[in-house]
């Protein structure tokens, strides 16, 4: 196992515990991470979307890592996944995109709010990975607030039609199906979800959207939907109920890329300690330059910092879901997440910045092992919740609700 | 050690060949036939450019072993192959081929960071000797 990644499970194991088979798991996850180093990195190079991903995720039962065992998946708990994506986040937030869109925004969102035929038809094949799931919130004018969506939906016999655009949607030029958010037309209320099927008429990839600071691995989409049809079996969740439904998608995906970022900074850690230790300057290698030693240790606290925030809010998101009556405990979930993720993705890009900062010149090479995780981790601090949203949600957690930016 | 950044790399590996030992051992150290099989073993496309490699061998030893030495430079990057293979023959018409190398990269292929230089060179490495035990196979007895 990779060593970084093995001391964290090792020291997660010995004070949570994990069992044998979720040992198991995370030495597939180990694996299949060095796997695909060679074609992220080419991929990365040439600003693709690498279909290595899901192909090296499926082939080692990793496609459905928090489904659970019912459908076919791994049924891991939110710990577990969260050591799972940590691996992952060394190759980089591409790949963390992908997986967590796939699995915690996608599939996990269907798992929570979904019948027993929907989890039926379509966790069974996003674990197998013949479903690729994508979810589809943001459009052109509504970013941080879902309360201005203009997407909007109509009934049709014993369906829905779906029209509208969506931005910005991680996997959406290669899912089969998508979790879409949409108000009834003419009624800017009664926000609803629903999962529609790709191949549907009226749906189109309106732009594959390449003109991106980074993340260049991870397929980003504008999409169109012009009369898309969803059969009445396909809402998710109840009718009306859509914003519950989006911000429970959020908090799965937000830890996911909170998990993803301790991989990060892991990935940052290591390249600065080989760079430190076989380049040399001045006659003498620029670890023994304490200016360089600085910049490692800002990134090992960085990273330890972030590591014990993460793991304690997997551990109370699954508290929580143990007990779905207990308000309290998932606003205490809901709080944790949001620092952990507001801490990890700022102390990512600290680090990247470190990294590449002590590759020197050559770190602003984008072929530089660090370059990617500077551009990649900026969007770590803008999606499945902006570094502002998550203040204005710890701050309120701590003054009360009546101090609640958006009641 | 000099200025600038040094990564070393240690490979192995093994294959089995469809052809006689003896036949193995002489194609593997005859130049000409070796620079068939490398289509574009030597270019690096990470960083699009190539680097120019000078083979040889030497340390012959009829037919069960030799070394490869590889030594190039371009693009601002330097590289020193050092390898030995050896073949075993089971007697018959099939040859197991091992094989070990030191490799030394220095200059900006060394900035890319052996974690990604050795999943690379596992790759080519990979697709040198599919093209080598291929050239071998069709090269007749």
């Amino acid at each position: 196992m990779e060593p970084l990644f093995e001391s964290s499970v090792k020291e997660v194991s010995r004070l949570v515990g994990l069992q044998e088979k979720e040992l198991a798991l995370l030495e597939v996850a180990d694996r299949a991470a060095n796997e695909l180093v060679v074609s992220e990195f080419e991929k990365y190079i040439e600003r693709k979307f690498n279909a290595k991903v899901p192909e090296v995720l499926r082939k080692h039962d990793l496609m459905g890592v928090p489904i659970s065992e019912r459908y076919g998946g791994r049924g891991a708990r939110q710990l577990l996944q969260s050591l799972f994506m940590e691996r992952l986040g060394q190759l980089g937030l591409g790949v963390i995109t992908f997986t967590d869109v796939h699995q915690c925004l996608g599939s996990l969102t269907i798992q929570d709010w979904g019948n027993e035929e929907q989890k039926k038809r379509y966790l069974t094949r996003a674990a197998s990975g013949d479903a690729i799931l994508a979810y589809a919130l943001t459009e052109p004018e509504a970013g941080s607030d879902p309360v201005s969506i203009k997407t909007t939906y109509t009934r049709d016999g014993s369906g829905f039609r779906i029209s509208g655009e969506k931005y910005l949607i991680s996997n959406g030029s290669i899912a089969s199906n998508l979790i879409v958010f949409a108000y009834p037309k003419g009624i800017p209320r009664g926000l609803t979800a629903f999962i529609v099927d790709s191949k549907e008429a009226g749906f189109s990839v309106d732009m594959k959207l390449e003109e991106k600071m980074g993340l260049f691995t991870s397929d980003t989409a504008l999409l169109s939907f012009d009369g898309v049809r969803v059969p009445k079996e396909d809402m998710l969740g109840q009718e009306g109920k859509g914003l519950h439904v989006a911000y429970s998608a959020l908090l799965n995906g937000r830890l996911g890329v909170a998990s993803g970022c301790l991989g990060v900074m892991e990935d940052c850690l290591n390249q600065v300690k080989e760079r430190a230790t076989t380049r040399m300057q001045h006659g003498k290698l620029i670890g023994k330059h304490q200016l360089i030693q600085r910049h490692i240790a800002t990134i090992a606290s960085n990273l330890e910092s972030s590591r014990w925030l993460v793991y304690r809010a997997a551990l109370k998101k699954s508290e929580a879901e143990k007990s779905p009556s207990d308000l309290g405990l998932r606003l205490e979930a809901d709080r944790q997440t949001a620092i952990a993720k507001y801490v990890s993705s700022r102390l990512a890009f600290d680090s990247a910045d470190r990294a590449v900062q002590v590759f020197g010149g050559f770190g602003y090479s984008t072929v530089s092992p660090v370059a990617k995780h500077l551009v990649d981790t900026r969007v770590a601090r803008i999606y499945e919740g902006t570094d502002e949203i998550m203040e204005l949600k710890i701050a309120s957690s701590i003054l009360g609700k009546e101090f609640e930016a958006y009641g | 050690m000099k200025e600038g950044q040094e990564v070393q790399l240690h490979l192995t590996g093994s294959t089995t060949i469809n052809a006689k030992r003896e036949r193995v051992f002489q194609l593997l150290t005859d130049p000409s036939f070796i620079a068939t099989t490398l289509p574009d073993a030597v270019e690096v496309a990470l960083i699009s450019s190539s680097i120019k490699v000078r083979l040889r061998i030497t340390d012959r030893v009829p037919p069960s072993s030799a070394r490869l030495l590889a030594e190039g430079s371009g693009s601002g990057s330097n590289l020193k192959i050092i390898s030995t293979f050896s073949l075993e023959g089971d007697g018959t018409t099939t040859t197991r081929l091992s094989w070990v190398a030191d490799a030394e990269i220095t200059g900006l292929m060394a900035g890319l960071g052996s974690l990604v230089l050795r999943g690379f060179a596992e790759k080519k490495v990979g697709e040198i000797f599919a093209g080598i035990t291929k050239g071998i196979e069709g090269a007749g007895r």
